[in-house]
């Protein structure tokens, strides 16, 4: 990497929490005490900062392309935006050669009785285009959208999707040499975030440098040449893309862990509790570690608390993304049933085959009435898996799935068929 | 500071195409969202001149020493350059929230764009003022050649005080309601629909300190008159603009950088 064109060197910034004087009236009284000398305005501002980005530091050379990854709040936002001088940093170098171009917000500049076409023209000049640069790209961009039926109508007509589809096609056409990509490839369906991803691809190809911000694990590992984790404002890690994502289910699985205060992860009337979930008969904390398409069984223990009730039972397999990838209730197959008070279930589910894709699951159960909908007890990702691949050098893809050979010879072999698992 | 200014300028001369896309969508808006579009700007002023017409040749008759209606037309078309330009720029940054808190490019493009709109609409305006120049045979002379000057002046004061409350409205929200009792203020004590030449005593002096009236003077001046304005309250209203202008655009740049975080 002969000169970077992303420096970020020791960067610090301090945020203020909550509300600055937004009026005169907060303004007056401190300024009154501040002249009288009262309440020592010093410590009272001390309290009400924190530091969004602690000493984090990377860089990226042309070309390059850098992800950054990490929990909700670890000042992931914030970098870009002192990337993109929206902020400046408090201590520390940031520094960015050549023309940026940033999606943090793709629609950002849109104006809702404006027109796609006329908002296009917006967006651009937004974002740094000339007026000639845009009426140059103005058919590939629409055509880019998809949108060419509704380049004349008022975007506060369009979808959310159309809207971010229509900001994102304008980025894509702006040929920076630095391209910021805040969590945009969220938007769209699955077809345009192909789209997205393959032109991110090709701008990289071409020598644009990308600062990229996601919560899609994987799209980071394929785009991405080095990967930055935050946690908290600072760098927990900085270097391959493949242990940056491992780092980062180990932040994930932490918080899980630590988050298992019957607040944040556990609701409901306690009517009736789940009182024990086992996975493959373990009730560990820690991620049971299986392979893709592995049976897995799980065993909840129900107790009734006050009853007598009706009980439906479910559960959800989510991914590290905390994005639903099953999801079941016993209201086919294991039937609602009636609980007195102090009486004890215990239901056992069995998923035959977990052919999911490698990476970090949870179990969200819940214990709930069928017939008004009311949670007894609803436990967010009580129970974690690790999954991997198998080890098998015959299969190939991404999960593993139960298969059946069978091979059938001619009659006039007579050997009999062999099968296979 | 030498620095600022030509960041300042380097950055304006960037960013002229977002400029210009700003004035475009700020008109398009206008024009889209009201039936009636730019004839409002002919409007307005129009309604108050017939108002005040009224009041001040039948009710308490004064002498301006021209048609009352040109008098009051071409003050309130000139006050409302100013007028409206700062009613837009003040709150030009806090109802973009979204662009000043995600996007960046010079701030300075709000309230710059608010000010060009209201040149806008003032010159749309003006078409009735030819109108009633013709109809009240009032013939420009050579002085009219003055009028870009004047324009130039008034511009700049406007765009320095736009500069000043856009920042400041970012900072304290009550600067909004402040603004539209100062500016009524202000009004009064420029001569909009009145001449404020007799003033004496403490108030006649302290109305002379206001940097609009010379200017909305010259505009009768040169256009009615067919002389030039007044050379040295004029000139001073020149240097007060352009100190404005220089101020508020230092100030306003130096703060950019904290308006993300405080809009």
């Amino acid at each position: 990497m002969a000169q970077p064109v992303v420096v970020f060197d020791g960067v610090w910034k301090k945020f203020r929490r909550g509300e600055r004087h937004d009026s005169l009236r907060d303004l007056l009284p401190s300024l009154a005490r501040r002249a009288f000398g009262r309440a020592a305005p010093r410590e009272l501002d001390g309290e009400q900062e924190f530091w969004a980005v602690k000493d984090v530091s990377f860089e990226a050379g042309a070309g390059e392309a850098v992800g950054i990854i990490g929990p909700n709040g670890a000042g992931k936002s914030t970098t870009l935006k002192l990337l993109t001088r929206i902020l400046r940093p408090t201590r520390g170098v940031c520094r960015v050669t050549g023309r940026v171009g940033a999606l943090i917000e793709v629609a950002a500049g849109f104006h809702p009785d404006l027109t796609g076409r006329e908002n296009v023209y917006l967006q651009g000049a937004v974002m740094g285009m000339t007026r000639a640069d845009i009426t140059a790209k103005f058919d590939a961009i629409v055509e880019f959208s998809g949108l060419e039926k509704f380049v004349d109508t008022p975007v506060k007509r369009y979808s959310s999707g159309m809207n971010a589809r229509l900001g994102f096609a304008i980025a894509a056409h702006l040929d920076p040499d630095v391209l910021i990509i805040d969590e945009v490839l969220a938007v769209g369906d699955m077809m345009f975030q192909r789209r997205c991803t393959e032109r991110i691809l090709s701008l990289k190809q071409q020598g644009t440098t990308l600062v990229f911000v996601s919560h899609n694990l994987a799209a980071v590992e394929m785009i991405c040449d080095r990967t930055l984790v935050l946690r908290d404002g600072g760098a927990q890690f900085w270097g391959a893309p493949k242990q940056a994502t491992a780092v980062y289910y180990g932040i994930s699985h932490e918080r899980s862990k630590t988050a298992e205060g019957p607040q944040s992860s556990r609701h409901g009337t306690q009517e009736v509790q789940i009182v024990s979930v086992r996975v493959n008969g373990q009730e560990s904390a820690e991620a049971m570690a299986i392979k893709s398409g592995d049976p897995v069984e799980l065993e909840l223990r129900i107790r009734c608390v006050t009853g007598p009730r009706q009980v439906l039972l479910g559960f959800s397999v989510l991914d590290a993304a905390q994005t639903q990838v099953f999801g079941e209730n016993g209201s086919a197959k294991a039937k609602p049933f009636v609980l007195e008070t102090g009486a004890e279930v215990t239901c056992r589910i069995l998923i035959e085959s977990l052919a999911v894709p490698e990476g970090t699951y949870s179990f969200t159960v819940a214990a709930h009435s069928p017939l008004t909908a009311e949670i007894y007890d609803w436990q967010d990702s009580v129970r974690s898996l690790s999954v991997d691949l198998p080890d098998d050098p015959s299969r190939n893809g991404s999960i593993g799935l139960l298969t059946r050979w069978t091979i059938e010879r001619a009659a006039a072999d007579r050997v009999p068929q062999g099968t296979a698992q | 500071m030498l620095a600022d200014v030509k960041e300042m300028l380097r950055e304006q001369l960037e960013f002229r195409e977002l400029l210009s896309q700003m004035i475009r969508r700020d008109l398009l808006i206008r024009y889209k969202q009201s039936v009636m579009g730019f004839a409002w700007a002919v409007f307005m002023p129009l309604v108050n001149t017939v108002v005040f017409s009224v009041v001040f040749m039948r009710v308490a008759a004064i002498d301006v020493g021209m048609p009352y209606p040109l008098f009051a037309y071409c003050g309130l078309l000139t006050w409302n350059l100013f007028a409206g330009a700062l009613r837009f720029s003040v709150i030009s940054l806090t109802s973009n929230t979204s662009l000043v808190s995600k996007v960046y490019f010079p701030r300075e493009i709000f309230p710059f764009s608010a000010v060009a709109v209201a040149v806008v609409d003032s010159a749309v305006g003006a078409v009735l003022l030819v109108g009633m120049m013709a109809y009240y045979h009032v013939h420009p002379t050579w002085a009219v050649f003055f009028l870009p000057v004047i324009v130039l002046v008034h511009v700049v004061l406007t765009a320095g005080v736009a500069l000043l409350l856009a920042m400041s409205n970012l900072f304290y929200r009550d600067v909004k309601y402040l603004f539209e009792v100062a500016i009524t203020g202000w009004m009064f004590a420029t001569p909009v629909l009145y001449p404020l030449d007799g003033v004496g005593g403490t108030l006649g002096v302290v109305l002379r300190l206001n940097p609009m009236s010379p200017v909305i003077d010259a505009y009768r001046a040169v256009l009615f008159r067919g002389t030039l304005p007044p050379t040295a309250p004029f000139a001073a209203s020149a240097v007060i603009a352009i100190a404005v202008l220089a101020l508020g655009w230092l100030t306003f740049h130096r703060a950019e950088s904290q308006f993300a975080e405080n809009v």
